[in-house]
C-alpha cells in the first residue's frame, strides 16, 4: 500500500513539474507586467504565438538548436507585446480590452499559422538534464530532478533573478513604485512610461516562453488552441501568489499537481466509491480550475475576516493608465 | 507636434463624441483587417461581397438573427455590469450552466410543454445567476478581481458540459455519441419565419427594460454612480456591495436565460455538446465594448457582430478559416479601445503659454480631426 502511494506520488511529481512549468513561465511574465501596473489579459494569445513560432522555427526555418527556437518564439511574443505596450502604455487604451484583443488575435494567428501542422511531431527538443547519469536509476531523483534545462530556468533561475531585481536593487524599488503609485514614481524622477514599456515587453517575452516550452519540452507537437486555458490559470496564479516570484512557482505547482492527478488516475483507472473510473476523470478535469479559484478566494476571505490590511493586495496602479496631468 | 498642431487633453469627455470616435476606431480596425487580408493574399472585396451575398437572403437574415439572440443577450449582461465597471468575462460559463439547468428540468420533470418551458426558463436564469454568485460575493465583499474568477468558471462549465454529454446525460438512443439527450419542448415559431422562434423577442424586451431602468429610475442612476465613482456613491448612501451582487446576479441570469433559449429555440441544437456555445459570451463582450455599454447600441452592435460571425461560418466553406474572424475581432477591439481614448484629445494650435500637452501622445490618436 505504501509502495503504491509513493509510486503514485512520484509519478504525479514527475508529470506535474513539466505541466506546471508552462504555467510558471506564463504567470511570471504576467507578474512582471503587473509589477509595473500593466494588466495583461493576453496570456492565452502570447502562449499561442510563442508556441506557433517555435513550431515554425523547427519545421519551416529548420533551426536545429532548441535555444535558438526558444529565442524565435520569445521574439515573436515580444513583437506582439510591443504592440500591446504601445496600445496600453503609450496610447493608454483600456488594458482589459486590448488584453482580450491580444488573446483573440494571438489564438487566431497561431491557429491560422498552425492549421496544417496539427499533430506533426517536433524533432528539436530540450534533453533532460542528467549530469554524469547522477539522476537516472533512482526513482526519487528521476521524478524531482531529471527535467529539461528550461524547467530549471523557470523554477529556480528566473524567480531568483526577479526576486533579487525586485526586492534587492534600487532599480527594483523604482519599478515597484511605478506599479504601486506611478504619480509618486514620476515625482521622484522615474520615467514611468519607459519602465512600463520595457517591462511589459519583457513580461510578454517570458509569457511567450511558456508557449515555446510546450513545444520544446512538454508536448513536442503542435495542436490547435494550444494554450487551453493555461494563460487564464497563470493570471489566477499571479493573484494567489500575491505578486511574488517564488510564490508563483508554488501556485503553478498546485495547478500542475491537479492536472497530473487527473492523468495519473486516468492511467491507473482508479475509481471512487460513488463514482466510476470514467466519471472520476471527468470530475477531475474540473479540479485544476476549481482549486485555483478556491486558492484565490480563501486567502482573500481570510484577510477580510481578520480585518487586517492585506499585504497580498495587487499593485496600487494596476490596470490604471497613467496620465501625468491627472495625478 | 505635427504640422503646427498638437494634442491637448480634455478634462471632460463628451459621451456622444466618444461614440463617434469609438465607431471610427472600429472602422479603422476593419480597414486594417482588410489590409491584412490583402497581405495574406485574400481579396477583402471578394470576401465582403461573398459575405453580403450569404447574408442577403431570407435564410441569411434568419440565421443572423438567430445568432444574434445569444450574442445580444450576453452583451446586455456584460454591458449592465460594465456600467458599474465590473468586467464579467464569464458569460460563456453562465450561458452554459443556464442551459445545463434547463436541460436538467427537461430531463427530470414531466409536465405539459408550456409549463415545462416556463420552468426551464426560470431554471436557466437561476442557473446563470448561481454560476456568477461566488465571483459576485467575492468581488463585492472581499474585493477579489472578477475578471479571473468569472473566467475560470467558464472552463469548469465547459468540463461539466463535456461530462454531461459524454457521461451522465449522454444520448444512448441515437447515433450521436457526443451529445446529451434531446429536449422535447420547443419554443413556438415566429410568425412567418421557419428558423426563428419567439426567442428573438426576448433580447428586444430586455434591452427596452434596461434602457428604461437606466433612463428613469433611481436604481439605474445609482448603478451609473458606482461606475463613475464608487467612493462617492458610498458616501451618498448607496450600499455598493449589495448593488454589485444584485447587478452581477442579474447579469448572470440574462446569460443563463440565453442558454435556455438557445437550447429550446434553435432547431438542431436542442441537445448540449461540446460546440453548444460558439464563444457567444466572448462575442457578447466585444459587442458590449463596441456599444460602449449603452443599451440602445447593444442590439445594433450585436447584429453587426452576429452578421460577421455568420459570414465567417459561411465563408468557411470557401476556404476562409474561422481563425481569421477571430483576428478581425481582435483588430476591431483594439480600434474600439483606441477610439475611446481618442475622444479625450483635441487637436489645437499651440499658443506660447500652452502647457497642458501630454508628453508622449502619439499622432495616431486623431481620427476626429480638428475641433474648434
Amino acid at each position: 500500500m505504501i509502495a503504491l502511494i509513493t509510486n503514485a506520488f512520484l509519478s504525479i511529481v514527475q508529470a506535474a513539474i513539466p505541466a506546471s512549468a508552462v504555467v510558471v513561465l506564463a504567470a511570471t511574465g504576467a507578474m512582471v507586467n503587473e509589477k509595473v501596473g500593466v494588466l495583461n489579459l493576453g496570456q492565452e494569445g502570447l502562449i499561442g504565438i510563442g508556441a506557433v513560432f517555435t513550431v515554425l522555427a523547427v519545421q519551416v526555418w529548420e533551426i536545429e538548436s532548441p535555444w535558438l527556437c526558444l529565442l524565435v518564439g520569445m521574439s515573436a511574443a515580444a513583437v506582439a507585446g510591443t504592440l500591446f505596450a504601445i496600445a496600453t502604455v503609450v496610447v493608454r487604451a483600456n488594458q482589459v480590452l486590448v488584453g482580450l484583443a491580444l488573446t483573440l488575435g494571438g489564438i487566431g494567428l497561431s491557429n491560422q499559422l498552425g492549421t496544417n501542422r496539427n499533430g506533426t511531431p517536433i524533432t528539436v527538443v530540450f534533453a533532460d538534464l542528467d549530469p554524469a547519469g547522477a539522476f537516472s536509476g533512482n526513482q526519487i531523483t528521476e521524478a524531482f530532478f531529471q527535467h529539461d534545462p528550461l524547467a530549471y530556468i523557470a523554477y529556480v533561475f528566473l524567480p531568483l533573478v526577479l526576486w533579487f531585481l525586485f526586492y534587492r536593487t534600487r532599480h527594483g524599488l523604482d519599478l515597484r513604485a511605478v506599479g504601486e503609485s506611478p504619480a509618486t514614481a514620476d515625482a521622484t524622477g522615474t520615467p514611468v512610461l519607459t519602465f512600463r514599456m520595457l517591462y511589459t515587453i519583457l513580461g510578454c517575452a517570458i509569457s511567450g516562453a511558456a508557449g515555446c516550452y510546450m513545444i520544446l519540452a512538454f508536448t513536442p507537437t503542435w495542436s490547435q488552441d494550444i494554450a487551453r486555458g493555461r494563460g487564464w490559470v497563470a493570471l489566477a496564479v499571479v493573484i494567489l501568489a500575491a505578486w511574488r516570484p517564488f510564490y508563483v512557482v508554488l501556485g503553478a505547482l498546485l495547478y500542475g499537481a491537479m492536472i497530473s492527478l487527473d492523468q495519473t488516475t486516468q492511467a491507473r483507472n482508479w475509481d471512487l466509491p460513488f463514482l466510476e473510473a470514467k466519471d472520476v476523470s471527468f470530475a477531475l478535469a474540473m479540479l485544476p480550475y476549481l482549486v485555483t479559484l478556491i486558492a484565490i478566494l480563501v486567502p482573500a476571505g481570510l484577510a477580510r475576516i481578520g480585518k487586517r490590511k492585506s499585504a497580498r493586495d495587487a499593485p496600487g496602479g494596476l490596470a490604471v493608465p497613467y496620465f501625468r496631468e491627472e495625478r | 507636434v505635427i504640422a503646427g498642431v498638437r494634442l491637448a487633453r480634455r478634462l471632460e469627455v463628451d459621451p456622444r463624441r466618444q461614440n463617434i470616435t469609438r465607431l471610427l476606431g472600429a472602422a479603422a480596425g476593419l480597414l486594417l483587417a482588410g489590409l491584412l487580408l490583402l497581405l495574406i493574399g485574400r481579396s477583402p472585396f471578394t470576401i465582403l461581397s461573398d459575405s453580403i451575398e450569404a447574408i442577403w437572403s431570407k435564410r441569411g437574415v434568419e440565421n443572423v438573427l438567430r445568432q444574434a439572440v445569444p450574442i445580444v443577450m450576453c452583451a446586455l449582461g456584460v454591458a449592465l455590469s460594465l456600467r458599474m465597471r465590473v468586467w464579467n468575462i464569464g458569460s460563456d460559463g453562465q450561458f452554459l450552466f443556464g442551459a445545463f439547468c434547463a436541460l436538467g428540468i427537461s430531463i427530470n420533470v414531466d409536465a405539459p410543454d408550456p409549463v415545462l418551458l416556463v420552468l426551464m426558463a426560470v431554471a436557466g436564469a437561476l442557473g446563470g445567476a448561481l454560476w456568477i454568485l461566488v465571483p459576485a460575493l467575492a468581488r463585492a465583499y472581499w474585493g477579489v478581481n472578477e475578471i479571473i474568477t468569472t473566467l475560470l468558471l467558464n472552463f469548469v462549465a465547459l468540463e461539466l458540459i463535456k461530462w454531461a454529454s459524454l457521461g451522465f446525460w449522454r444520448d444512448t438512443k441515437s447515433q450521436v455519441t457526443k451529445s446529451t439527450v434531446l429536449v422535447e419542448a420547443t419554443l413556438p415559431r415566429m410568425w412567418g419565419f421557419e428558423r426563428l422562434s419567439i426567442a428573438v423577442l426576448v433580447p428586444v424586451v430586455i434591452t427596452i427594460v434596461l434602457f428604461l431602468v437606466f433612463r428613469a429610475t433611481t436604481v439605474g442612476y445609482e448603478i451609473d454612480m458606482i461606475g463613475g465613482n464608487a467612493r462617492a456613491a458610498r458616501f451618498a448612501g448607496v450600499n455598493v456591495p449589495r448593488r454589485i451582487v444584485t447587478v452581477m446576479l442579474i447579469t448572470g441570469s440574462i446569460a443563463g436565460l440565453a442558454g435556455m433559449l438557445q437550447l429550446t429555440g434553435v432547431p438542431g441544437s436542442q441537445a448540449m455538446g461540446e460546440g453548444f456555445s460558439s464563444n457567444f459570451g466572448l462575442s457578447g463582450f466585444i459587442v458590449a465594448a463596441l456599444a460602449g455599454a449603452a443599451f440602445a447600441g447593444v442590439p445594433i452592435a450585436g447584429l453587426f457582430i452576429a452578421a460577421m460571425f455568420y459570414a465567417g461560418l459561411v465563408l468557411q466553406t470557401k476556404g476562409l478559416s474561422v481563425y481569421i474572424v477571430l483576428a478581425i475581432y481582435a483588430v476591431v477591439l483594439i480600434g474600439v479601445a483606441i477610439g475611446e481614448v481618442a475622444a479625450r484629445y483635441d487637436l489645437v494650435r499651440p499658443r506660447p503659454h500652452h502647457v497642458d500637452v501630454p508628453p508622449s501622445a502619439p499622432a495616431a490618436l486623431t481620427p476626429t480631426g480638428p475641433t474648434p
